[in-house]
């Protein structure tokens, strides 16, 4: 062993304490780094490699159950398509099982093969006979519902009884808590199970390289040219479901990226601290290093090799952690994909990781190192460890002026004697401090729109009926019930808007819309027909501003609109319009609610209400208490922000209390001056705390601009990865009170970090340590 | 246990000139770890109040030792150490700490003053600690011992001479009972290391209870009334000098016998 290893680790040994805050930010660090790399660049290929295995379509497009077949099966040549699937016949319908409703779009198919959109068949087997079903693996796990189940189809009056016999994964659609779904019957089962107001002709297209969005676009531009008015109802391109089926890991990746970014500063911080204050109290020995030979670059690998040893050990641990943690969601996207999860992971990304890591690390050592290897050895023997003269003056006077004990007027001057280490632990408390301002924040800015979305506390329960009971009889039954307070009926049907390829889901309400909760993030609501909102996604993309008037096509006319609104909602990512159902029935009379959001009046009791509403006709109503609960996506997003936070906020403690070490082994001296002169062991205490308290104090204050500022692009970065401006609701998720206390609870936590070093400091023995002067 | 409340009463029954007991010391030994022999064996004393008393000694006789157990800095191995009628061994740490806050006075061979505060606040901590900040006091004390010019200086840009008045300012600052004194002059010149001596002496004519550390006899003689030579932890001698400055001849002894070994 050299002598250089041989110092450095015995170095370590003594200094145990240090080498373990640096494992663990490093460890941290890594592990997140890791973790948000491998999530990035393994997401991505997985989709990929599934849609070309399920032959999956480019673009699929839903046509008027009244369009010409021979004018559907040469679509493909007219968009110049490779391959084509359908036209399928399909429909939308309802059915039951147990007590519960659900709605999927039944489409009628043959067989699950064929050249696109290929159907991995995962349980069971395809339909062999006009009574059974296939649903998708997602919607089946998602609903507990499983191979040999009966369904019974309540949308149509004979109310068939349909069993489930198999379970695929369609690459062409998203997975079941994130979007609608599809089931698929022998085409000789559809017409007993379609309504009229319902059935479409779906149309798959795989092309020979894969589109961009404008490519998409256009095609269904010429689609739309080339065959009647208002033959084209809907379109779907895989650019979509492919951000769909990602968005989760897109998020986390975003969210892991910067945590380990921040994990990572808050490590060079605390590296850099922990050398220079090494070098600071190892003067002496520097000096008796260099007497006996040690040259320079040696002295400088002495201390660097002590930083590097402990960190390299936190890269071994941290960098399999980090992949082993990304495994579980990566499994889940292979599911989702019904591919066959084997573990990902790249070992050349593991390896980058390691070398980056460490050289970080490296950098962060030995630049403050350098400054050990510089030293003229008569020079560091001489010198003296605590750092002497103004340092701190100010910030002491201020203390003393404001008539604080004299301990904690030390202990104030103590904090910022050495600026640059206390910069460098502002950092650590800054970053720690930020971050759980965002994971206090931006679970609540998830929450408040979800309760936008999902109209809680405006509306108790949403009422569903299928087209064999009127919308005026259900409007009769809500009414006639004494707590009904208030009755929005919703419709929906597509709108084609001008530069946007595929048409557009649009909202009908019928009542008092705009008290169902909605955020308006700029506008106004719509009070009259032609009015409508929409969300930013939509008003970006086809390049709209309130206050435009445009003309869209719905139901193969024109129809004239203004946009007075921008609206938030995150379905179709931001492509959505919001408008009266009155609207809609200038170009389509037909057109009727078909759920129904009911207000209660206060006191009301929910679940009796639903129980009596059902009741009257199960087959034809779908009643539920409106569910309010966040997705699962938004969940894990929350708890990893949580975990997040947790570890942020322990490095930060770790860098307060590895900077009051460091300071009252410097001033240990002074602290046995201190107490030979009678401060107690309590008022070491106290001295030490104030110092803590004023790090965290000035941490604190700092971060919570910072913590805002973070929160706010957070919140711009996914409402805007979802098509939408950040309402403004979503930013002000704090109160006052709150913003006080975070940095106030930074400080109880710093001073709990302190009682070590402070009962350390407190149980110096003054002879010794004086006597050892 | 509360120093401050303890020796209120001895306080108040003192005062004046008039010889009292002030420090009892009774069979101490004290041994540290790893010692086989202790640095102080069975050591018995008394010192009165009003006495300036010079502990003198080779290095290693266990006189340094002696002073720290007597300010309350360490605890004996065996004995007790009474001061103002108060065994040491009752108080805490924190009432320790309390009561050489309040009644010891500690000057240091190599000063001790906090190098990030100024000459000024170096003597004003004692009575900030207390809770007591007395900055007039502190400031007549500075002017006493004339070291008003550097009074906002650093220690840092004081010589050995000014950081020793600076220091003992601040071992006065809460009228200490009993101001200890361990070699004050050891790491001074001549010149300034007299001029402190001069100082303890002039505090010794006022009032001031002094037990002074150090190896110098000359010293020693010169400034102390009462000089107890101490070797190997033991007392060897024990010299009242009527006129110390006249009749050092018995101490030169002792250091003859340190300086012969």
């Amino acid at each position: 062993m050299t002598a250089i290893l041989v110092k450095a680790l015995a170095d370590l040994r003594r200094r145990r304490l240090q080498a373990a805050v640096i494992f663990l930010t490093v460890l941290f660090s890594m592990a997140a780094g890791t973790m948000a790399m491998t999530l990035m660049s393994q997401t991505r290929d997985p989709y990929q490699a599934a849609f070309e295995k399920q032959e999956g379509a480019h673009l699929q497009v839903a046509y008027n159950v009244s369009t010409d077949l021979q004018l559907l099966r040469k679509t493909p040549t007219i968009i110049g398509a490779s391959a084509s699937g359908g036209p399928y016949p399909a429909s939308n319908i309802q059915f039951r099982f147990g007590d519960r409703k659900f709605y999927v779009d039944a489409v009628g198919r043959a067989n699950p093969g064929g050249s696109v959109e290929i159907l991995k068949v995962t349980s069971g087997r395809w339909p062999l006979a006009n009574d059974e079903i296939v649903l998708t693996r997602s919607f089946s796990e998602l609903n507990k519902i499983s191979v040999g189940n009966r369904v019974k189809v309540t949308s149509v009056a004979q109310t068939p009884t349909l069993t489930v016999v198999g379970e695929v994964v369609d690459i062409d659609e998203g997975s079941a808590d994130l979007s609608s779904q599809r089931a698929w019957v022998l085409p000789a089962a559809l017409p007993a199970l379609a309504t009229p107001d319902s059935s479409y002709y779906l149309m798959d297209y795989r092309f020979g390289t894969d589109p961009t969005s404008g490519q998409l676009q256009s095609s269904v531009d010429r689609l739309r040219a080339s065959l009647p008015p208002g033959s084209i109802t809907g379109s779907l391109n895989y650019l979509l479901i492919r951000s769909i089926f990602n968005i989760t890991n897109q998020i986390l990746t975003g969210v892991l990226a910067a945590f380990s970014i921040f994990a990572l500063a808050a490590t060079i911080a605390i590296v850099a601290t922990l050398v220079t204050g090494i070098v600071i109290s190892a003067y002496r020995e520097i000096g008796i290093m260099k007497a006996i030979g040690f040259t320079p670059y040696q002295v400088v690998g002495v201390f660097a090799l002590q930083i590097v040893l402990p960190a390299l050990a936190a890269c071994l641990v941290g960098i399999p952690v980090g992949t082993l943690a990304s495994q579980p969601l990566l499994a889940n996207s292979s599911h989702a994909l019904g591919l066959a999860y084997a573990p990902t992971f790249s070992i050349g990304l593991d390896l980058l990781f390691l070398v980056g890591g460490l050289l970080v690390v490296a950098v962060a050592a030995t630049v403050p190192a350098l400054r050990a290897g510089l030293l003229k050895p008569v020079a560091a023997i001489a010198k003296a460890s605590a750092p002497r003269g103004a340092g701190g003056r100010l910030l002491r006077q201020a203390a003393a002026r404001a008539r604080l004990p004299r301990p904690v007027v030390l202990g104030i001057g103590d904090a910022f004697a050495r600026p640059l280490r206390a910069i460098l632990t502002l950092v650590t408390v800054l970053l720690g401090v930020a971050t759980v301002v965002v994971a206090v924040g931006l679970p609540r800015s998830f929450e408040l729109i979800n309760n936008s979305e999902t109209g809680a506390g405006n509306y108790q329960v949403v009422v569903t009926r299928t087209s064999a009971y009127a919308d005026s009889d259900v409007m009769r039954l809500l009414n006639a019930q004494p707590e009904t307070a208030r009755v929005v009926a919703v419709g929906g049907e597509n709108v084609a808007v001008p530069r946007l390829g595929d048409p557009v889901n649009t909202h009908l309400f019928r009542g008092d819309s705009s008290r169902l909760g909605y955020m308006v993030i700029a506008g106004r609501w719509f009070s009259a027909p032609g009015e409508v909102l929409a969300p930013a996604g939509l008003l970006h993309d086809a390049h709209l501003k309130i206050g435009d008037s445009f003309t869209g096509t719905a139901n193969g006319q024109p129809l004239q609109l203004r946009v007075v609104g921008e609206v938030y909602d995150i379905n179709n990512l931001g492509h959505s319009l919001f408008m009266d159902l009155a609207t809609m029935a200038s170009v389509k009379p037909a057109v009727e609610p078909f759920y129904y959001d009911v207000t209660l009046a206060p006191g009301a009791d929910a679940s009796a209400y639903v129980r009596r509403i059902a009741t009257t006709q199960p087959d034809l109503l779908d009643v539920r208490q409106s569910d309010t609960s966040l997705i699962a996506p938004v969940k894990i997003i929350d708890l990893v922000l949580l975990i997040i936070a947790g570890v942020l906020a322990l490095i930060g403690v770790g860098g307060v209390f590895n900077t009051l070490l460091l300071n009252t082994r410097e001033r240990i001296r002074d602290t046995a001056t201190l107490k030979a002169l009678g401060m107690s062991p309590r008022q070491v205490i106290v001295m030490v705390g104030a110092s803590a308290a004023l790090l965290a104090m000035v941490g604190g204050l700092v971060a919570m601009p910072l913590g805002l500022s973070l929160h706010h692009v957070l919140n711009d970065v996914i409402s805007s990865s979802a098509g939408n401006d950040t309402p403004p609701a979503a930013y002000g998720v704090f109160n006052p009170l709150e913003l006080v206390l975070m940095p106030l609870l930074g400080v109880v936590v710093a001073m709990a970090a302190a009682l070590v070093p402070g009962r350390w400091a407190a149980g110096t023995n003054v002879v010794e340590v004086l006597h050892a002067e | 246990m509360d120093g401050r409340t303890l020796f209120r009463a001895f306080r108040d029954g003192g005062g004046g000139n008039g010889m009292s007991e002030l420090v009892r010391l009774t069979g101490v030994t004290k041994v540290y770890q790893g010692g086989i022999t202790g640095a102080l064996n069975g050591m018995s004393v008394t010192v009165e109040r009003g006495e300036f008393t010079a502990i003198m000694g080779p290095s290693g006789s266990g006189k340094s030792t002696m002073l720290n157990l007597v300010a309350g800095l360490d605890r004996p191995t065996s004995g007790t150490i009474a001061v103002g009628g108060t065994d040491l061994a009752k108080f805490s740490e924190a009432g320790l700490a309390r009561f050489r806050r309040d009644h010891i006075g500690f000057v240091f061979q190599f000063f001790h003053l906090l190098p990030n505060l100024t000459a000024l606040e170096n003597v004003l901590i004692p009575a900030q600690l207390k809770g007591n900040p007395a900055p007039e006091r502190a400031r007549s004390l500075i002017d006493q011992l004339g070291i008003t010019e550097i009074a906002d200086r650093y220690p840092a840009r004081l010589s050995g001479g000014q950081q020793q008045r600076v220091a003992i300012a601040r071992a006065l600052i809460n009228s200490p009972t009993l101001l200890l004194a361990d070699e004050p002059t050891g790491a001074l010149d001549t010149h300034s290391g007299e001029q402190v001596m001069e100082l303890l002496g002039q505090l010794h004519r006022d009032g001031q209870t002094i037990l002074l550390v150090t190896h110098d006899a000359k010293l020693a003689t010169r400034h102390a009334a009462r000089v107890i030579s101490v070797m190997d932890g033991k007392i060897v001698d024990d010299a009242r000098l009527e006129s110390p400055e006249r009749a050092p001849s018995e101490v030169i002894r002792v250091r003859g016998e340190e300086t012969s070994r």
